[in-house]
């Protein structure tokens, strides 16, 4: 390669005659290493002008003929024109056409870097496909009045969905809901920091308790609503009512006033949860150097001492991370509550994201439903990027 | 019929047979059967014949019928078929059928059905089988992006407004009506229901509505009566007829013992339920909002304006207030599976309305311990009725007003309209609908594990189905609470317009907080007014209007 190399360097400056002449000496030479890869590859600059315009007049005529497609379907569906597809899916062909012509372009146009744009390509074209354009398409149906039994079908109606949302008491209180969900995180992680210290220590049946502790979270959350929401704080026959009664709750309805069905939901879905915490703590307290817990004992530290001067200064990258997951993961939490409580009583334990989906299923009312989504997006990207900031100023400035 | 009811009822007769015949007749029994089903039957009109024996297919104690029984279940049933296709005449047409496939049944039960269908026409089905818990997503997602994609479908009546509104289905050609004879089909079921603007699209092949459940040991307790008389109680200690008496009943039991046994009065659900939830507040309140001279009850049919936030509806939601603290204590947070599964059939509670699956339950159901205990009527009246015209509560000669909640009226088949165009197809796809829709196949749905409820009043000939070996007493009062509910004169008819489980989910959430105490009656009253009223207004009134009104047959 060095050969070709060079006089590649040297084409760059010389005119393209002599770079091709060159290049086809080289060729002709058979100079070419036979681990080159890949073989046929050549240069940008040493490709010839006709091929580079061939690759851009290809490009060119399939991005116009995309664009016709688009803008011909847009009119046809706007009832503009009368020609057009029946469904959009001749679109996505004229995209994937594109794709195609593209890639070919590429290597048409860039050689050897083209060839190693085809890497990227695919990936990116899928993504734009599947993730950028159903984004943005999503931002669009949040502007737009759209339920599933409207006659006229969607309706662009601006911000009509965001005022509402504004004024939605119930989205408002799924909201300070989800804050007091975040906030119980921190009670989780006090939890999971104790077992991870626990399963840390020179117990018996370590790697059983380890284990044992791991299996909630390997339970559907379905199933944990169904077997302990459902079954085992059932009010009439659940063993944890049963024994709550024992224990002189004459009442024991887990699910009855706000704040007691509240404070289940928070345990359900810590109970699944705090072993993921817990894991990742104790992967933190193993992977700790023994040497600065001995230093400590050596200078006559006391237990308390070694915890708060020691080891949970060395673990707060670790909590934070597992925090930070955990909190994100809390943002989403819906299921239990769908199953157990459906948001109620009244209301008091609904998520944004039950209550979206009761907005979106049940009431099949798209636009408003995605525009909530949507406000909900905006409102974790933001949060999570200042908890990031946050974290990393936190444990930058504790350590 | 309920694959529990059948169960319960075939423990029932087998126990009867193995007592009175014992092996011997079993073996011939057996024997007789390979001879051909003929020899059993009796000497009869040849339509009772066919009926007799496709009620012997697989015959009650044989278990669960299979494929091949539908089948031949099908095949003896094609009768009507042949009289209006020759054989052949549908070869090379190809059909896509939607439906369900819940419990193994609907669409499986189709499938065999079918089958003889397409040898003798000559036709192909193709077959789409949903979840229950899919299936009103793809529906809804099929209509609002214009991707239907099947040619016949099995789909509840309440969503008559989504489909048949909009004008997807095709109208049904007189030679079906015939075919299925829909004169046999129960009050109730007849148009409006199945209709738009007076052209019939619903093939019926089920029946739904809200009964009365209630402890027969409770309300003959002595002790009770004897505590309801000393109390002050109002006449004689008994079943409630009246939803007030159901009030003073629900509030006299709290804190009362029946066998050592804490007993309650009425269930409510008040925890909301995919929208289902609100026909159970409907069930409270037809009686005070459905008046005998009016067709509407739900909404004004000249404005759509709801009628939901008016005097009677408000009763019907303090009632639930007033009620729930003489219920369980966590009865804010039961929906209706809670009140009839956990509860009722678990012995709490003594009242509560469902649908038939409650009678089909007691029964079989393993955690049921009132299986002899159990007795069914129509749901309560009221002694007085709200009259929207004059804004007057009426007390009727008659007496108190009954109003029986013909909540979600069950399934029914549909052709689309998509097959219009072409008239080989379109009769193709009508004689499949009509098939199933048969008058002597829907015997054989309703007697059998089926998904679906007798629907016609030729299914509640009750010899038909002693002579099938069917327990006569428990039938009986089962079936009689279902067709009195069916067949009445004031029956509270579900409103088949677009979106109407938005409108009942919009209504659920709003209720929680009112049970929950965040508002007045009125107050969640008039936030469920106002959320339908912007409902109506999405989806579009005037049609929302003209809808309603055919819906009811305005």
């Amino acid at each position: 390669m060095t050969d070709l190399a060079s006089t590649g360097s040297a084409g760059h400056r010389a005119s393209c005659e002599r770079a091709r002449r060159v290049a086809d000496r080289t060729l002709a030479d058979q100079t070419l290493s036979t681990s080159e890869w890949p073989a046929g590859a050549v240069p940008s600059d040493l490709i010839p002008r006709s091929r580079k315009r061939l690759g851009w007049a290809l490009m060119a005529a399939a991005t116009l003929g995309l664009l016709a497609v688009i803008a011909l379907q847009i009119l046809y569906k706007s009832d503009v024109d009368t020609i057009g597809f029946e469904t959009w899916r001749p679109v996505v062909y004229a995209y994937v056409l594109w794709g195609v012509a593209l890639g070919i372009g590429q290597v048409l146009t860039r050689g050897e870097d083209g060839q190693r744009a085809l890497f990227l390509l695919p990936a990116l074209l899928f993504t734009i496909a599947m993730v950028i354009f159903p984004t943005l398409f999503g931002f669009y149906i949040a502007l737009t009045d759209w339920n599933l039994s409207s006659f006229s079908g969607r309706q662009f109606n601006g911000l009509d969905n965001f005022w509402q949302m504004l004024n939605d008491a119930y989205y408002r209180n799924a909201l300070f809901n989800m804050v007091l969900y975040v906030l119980a995180v921190f009670v989780e992680y006090v939890i999971a920091f104790g077992l991870a210290l626990l399963l840390n220590a020179q117990i018996r049946a370590r790697k059983f308790f380890r284990v044992v502790f791991l299996m909630p979270l390997m339970l559907s959350p379905v199933a944990v609503s169904w077997m302990i929401g459902k079954s085992l704080m059932e009010y009439r026959f659940g063993p944890a009512a049963t024994l709550a009664r024992h224990l002189g709750w004459e009442n024991p309805a887990f699910f009855s006033n706000p704040i007691t069905a509240r404070i289940s939901i928070m345990v359900l879905d810590a109970w699944t949860f705090i072993p993921f915490m817990m894991i990742m703590l104790l992967a933190g307290l193993q992977a700790m150097s023994r040497e600065v817990l001995e230093a400590a004992r050596v200078d006559g530290a006391t237990a308390w001492q070694t915890f708060w001067q020691v080891t949970f200064p060395l673990m707060l990258p670790v909590s934070v991370t597992a925090v930070i997951l955990r909190i994100i993961f809390k943002l989403k939490l819906a299921d239990i509550i769908i199953t157990v409580t459906s948001g109620g009583p009244g209301g008091a334990t609904d998520s944004v994201s039950s209550f979206i989906y009761r907005e979106y299923r049940d009431r099949s009312n798209v636009g408003y439903g995605t525009m909530l989504a949507m406000a909900y997006l905006i409102i974790i990207i933001v949060f999570v990027t200042w908890l990031l900031k946050f974290a990393s100023r936190f444990v930058r400035n504790v350590n | 019929m309920k694959v529990s009811l059948y169960n319960q009822l075939v423990r029932a007769g087998a126990t009867r047979r193995d007592v009175l015949k014992g092996a011997a007749s079993m073996a011939a029994l057996a024997a007789a059967s390979s001879a051909g089903l003929g020899a059993l039957t009796r000497p009869a009109a040849a339509a009772d014949d066919l009926r007799a024996q496709i009620l012997q297919i697989p015959g009650v104690g044989k278990g669960q019928p299979t494929d091949a029984d539908f089948q031949q279940v099908g095949e003896l049933c094609l009768g009507a078929t042949k009289a209006n296709v020759k054989e052949g005449e549908f070869a090379g047409v190809e059909l896509t059928f939607m439906g369900l496939n819940n419990q193994n049944l609907h669409n499986v039960l189709f499938r065999g059905f079918l089958k003889p269908w397409e040898t003798y026409t000559g036709a192909k089905i193709n077959w789409i089988d949903l979840a229950q818990a899919d299936y009103n997503a793809r529906l809804q997602q099929s209509i609002a992006t214009g991707t239907v994609d099947f040619d016949i479908i099995e789909m509840g009546a309440p969503f008559e407004g989504d489909v048949c509104g909009k004008g997807l289905t095709s109208e049904m050609p007189d030679w079906v009506k015939d075919q299925i004879d829909m004169k046999d089909v129960v009050a109730y079921l007849q148009p409006p229901v199945g209709t738009w603007d007076g052209k019939q699209y619903r093939v019926t092949v089920d029946g739904d509505a809200h009964n009365f459940n209630y402890r027969t040991d409770v309300f003959a307790d002595a002790d009770l009566a004897k505590a309801w008389k000393d109390g002050g109680g109002e006449g004689e200690w008994g079943v409630p007829k009246t939803w007030q008496q159901v009030q003073a009943v629900t509030k006299f039991l709290k804190g009362k013992q029946v066998n050592g046994q804490d007993v309650f009065g009425y269930l409510d659900a008040p925890k909301p339920w995919g929208g289902f939830g609100f026909y159970f507040l409907g069930s409270r309140a037809s009686a005070y909002a459905k008046h005998p001279d009016d067709k509407a009850w739900l909404f004004d049919a000249d404005t759509m304006k709801p009628r939901v936030n008016n005097p009677a509806w408000v009763r019907a939601i303090q009632d639930v207030i007033d009620a729930l603290p003489s219920e369980p204590a966590d009865q804010i947070n039961a929906d209706p599976n809670t009140t009839a599964f956990q509860q009722f059939l678990a012995g709490t509670g003594s009242m509560v309305t469902w649908w038939g699956d409650v009678g089909s339950n007691v029964k079989t159901n393993d955690s049921s311990v009132v299986g002899d205990i159990t007795g069914f009527s129509i749901l309560p009246g009221s002694d007085d009725v709200y009259n929207s015209k004059t804004g007057q509560w009426d007390k009727l000669a008659s007496g108190p007003n009954h109003a029986p909640n013909c909540a979600y009226l069950g399934w029914g088949v549909y052709v689309m309209a998509r097959v219009d165009g072409d008239e080989k197809k379109k009769k193709a796809a009508w004689s499949a609908a009509a098939h199933l829709g048969g008058k002597d196949l829907s015997l054989w749905c309703a007697a059998y594990p089926s998904g679906f409820q007798p629907y016609r009043n030729s299914h509640f000939n009750i010899p038909e189905w002693v002579a099938a070996g069917y327990d006569e007493a428990f039938i009986t009062s089962y079936l009689k609470s279902e067709a009195d509910s069916y067949n009445h004169p004031n029956a509270a008819i579900e409103p088949r317009i677009p979106g109407i489980f938005q409108y009942y989910s919009a209504a659920e959430d709003i209720l929680a907080n009112t049970f929950a105490g965040k508002m007045k009656a009125q107050e969640g009253a008039d936030a469920i007014a106002a959320a339908w009223e912007k409902l109506t207004d999405q989806i579009g009134r005037d049609n929302q209007i003209k809808l309603y009104k055919a819906s009811l047959g305005m």
